[in-house]
């Protein structure tokens, strides 16, 4: 007798067990209920974006009949590395970008994947070469960035050491922004200053695209490459054309 | 409770949105388990979504180090970026939507930096750096060029102590030659009496550009070339890194985070050597609007999002904790 009301002295109050685990079943049941909302409105969205996208590359909307493409002279874009491994879909994206009427296009990616399989396979480009006339292809990776600047200081350096530039021994020696702009060129490195940069893939920064370009350059993040959609390139068409650079002053 | 895992979840939608991200890739909070066991004293905490703070019942243990710093709920310390940058935008535009002058809107702007300066120092933020003016701003008007030198000159004098009180170590980046000489005499002032400061680099870039500043990296180098201390040889991508104006940043010289405000996206000459795997963050609100809101939103948005520094993390020399 004795021990069994021992024992249930230990036990604690049913009350007492059941309180913490029905509010964390409350609890949680809310949670998957704001969770259920937030999914749903996701893929409201979602569809919404699908549906505006299918109509926007049907062109059934009218304001992106006229994308005002002179001032796009050279568009830029960075491919996460992971995905540029993906060349039909850069391929498919290049073809796009023809028909909408881009003239110039670098691509870039870190490791150069796109360099390598790209080069190797002119013949399967929009109108089969790199370079042509309707459209020409820049190809970069990582080595074309910050390493092209060091290439660029090391070649002035020698025509410092040979007097071509530093005439007199006493003065200062006077490199200018157009000095190393024309030295990139000279050595292999140069190339225009993108007007828009599109990124593709999980990252929200431009992976070392060269920096020496990047001045005035308006940056849009596109998602990843797999769910590339000929209207979402349209629409960033679309919005670059609308904007407005002061240049800061 | 509940309230407060509604409120992040929203936030996650609003800063995605107000990245450079478009709504397509908005991807729904992976569904939590229900409950599970920590480390609080009662034993249960209740989980949020991915990023949100475990709200649990009773006190969290929390270390020491974590208690020396009072960070925002969801946000945490060891995620934060240790170099954040931002590109002040939209002062101007402030004012002439309220029939202001620019001066006001300046005014206003500078009131925010003192906020964002606050809380990077509370929130342990190792180094902010600040597009403050840049060499094409020479171009504004007089008057205006006029009012921001002396806003710069007041702000630089009447913060001295402060800055001197909460640790702040100043670094002024840009060609300062241009500036008016009074500006240029705090300046030096200013960076030599907070030069033992170590809780925060404050970095202001004023008549900075960022091609200029690879251009007298790459001046130096030369010179030391012709001196004969380096040989061409000896010139590469970490030696031009070591001449840049932000290397004054000794521990975390590249940003890991760029705030630009005004929904522009551009990084408008701004540390463009630096930025190469920076986290760009565009918000809406105009400078003088963004507020400590707002700059959660933005850390919350550094957060989650996935950083990649590609096959050269040793060599490019990005900053590691």
């Amino acid at each position: 007798m004795k021990m069994s009301a021992k024992m249930e002295n230990a036990l604690p109050p049913v009350s007492k067990y059941h309180q913490p685990l029905l509010l964390r079943l409350v609890l949680g049941l809310c949670w998957w209920m704001v969770h259920i909302l937030f999914s749903i409105q996701h893929v409201v969205n979602q569809i919404l974006q699908a549906v505006k996208s299918y109509f926007i590359s049907i062109l059934l909307v009218q304001r992106y009949w006229d994308l005002q493409l002179h001032k796009l002279r050279s568009l830029a874009i960075v491919v996460d590395s992971k995905e540029a491994r993906n060349t039909l879909k850069v391929k498919k994206l290049l073809s796009w970008l023809s028909r909408i009427g881009v003239k110039y296009v670098t691509l870039y990616d870190m490791e150069g994947i796109l360099k390598k399989s790209l080069a190797e396979s002119q013949g399967d480009l929009p109108n089969g070469i790199l370079h042509k006339d309707r459209m020409m292809i820049e190809l970069l990776s990582f080595i074309d960035s910050k390493e092209g600047i060091a290439k660029a200081a090391s070649f002035l350096c020698n025509k410092y050491l040979r007097d071509e530039l530093g005439n007199c021994e006493g003065k200062d020696l006077s490199i200018t922004e157009s000095d190393i702009s024309d030295t990139l060129n000279v050595i292999g490195f140069g190339g225009p200053e993108p007007d828009l940069l599109l990124v593709y893939g999980p990252v929200r920064c431009h992976l070392g695209f060269p920096a020496w370009r990047l001045r005035y350059t308006e940056i849009i993040h596109m998602g990843s490459l797999n769910s590339m959609k000929y209207g979402d390139i349209l629409t960033a068409l679309y919005e670059f054309s609308k904007k407005k650079q002061n240049y800061g002053t | 409770m509940l309230g407060t895992m509604q409120f992040r979840t929203h936030l996650t939608a609003s800063s995605l949105r107000n990245g450079i991200t478009n709504p397509a890739s908005f991807r729904a909070p992976p569904l939590p388990a229900i409950v599970r066991k920590s480390k609080s004293r009662s034993g249960w905490a209740a989980f949020s979504a991915a990023d949100a703070p475990i709200a649990t019942f009773g006190r969290e243990e929390r270390d020491d180090a974590r208690d020396s710093i009072s960070l925002p709920p969801g946000l945490r310390q060891e995620a934060l970026p240790k170099h954040v940058a931002f590109i002040m935008d939209g002062n101007g535009r402030w004012a002439a939507e309220r029939e202001l002058p620019p001066s006001a809107g300046h005014q206003a702007g500078y009131k925010t930096l003192q906020l964002m300066v606050e809380l990077s120092v509370k929130w342990g933020i190792r180094v902010l750096t600040v597009f403050a003016f840049s060499t094409e701003n020479w171009l504004r008007p007089k008057l205006e060029v006029d009012f921001l030198m002396t806003l710069l000159e007041t702000a630089l004098k009447d913060n001295l102590q402060d800055f001197l009180r909460e640790g702040i170590r100043i670094c002024i980046i840009g060609d300062s030659s241009k500036l008016p000489k009074s500006v240029q005499e705090i300046a030096a002032k200013l960076e030599e009496s907070t030069s033992n400061n170590s809780k925060l680099d404050l970095l202001v870039a004023i008549s900075y550009s960022g091609r200029t500043d690879i251009v007298q990296a790459c001046k130096k180098i030369s010179q030391k070339v012709k001196n004969g201390v380096l040989k061409v040889e000896d010139i590469d991508e970490s030696l031009v890194a070591q001449e840049l104006e932000t290397s004054c940043a000794a521990l975390y010289p590249y940003p890991d985070l760029l705030i630009r405000t005004s929904g522009e996206l551009r990084l408008s000459n701004f540390l463009l050597w630096e930025m190469a795997y920076t986290e760009l963050y565009f918000a809406q609100s105009y400078w003088p609007d963004f507020g400590e809101k707002e700059f959660v939103e933005a850390l919350f948005a550094f957060q989650r999002r996935q950083r990649r520094f590609g096959l050269r993390r040793q060599t490019i020399g990005v900053n590691q904790p």
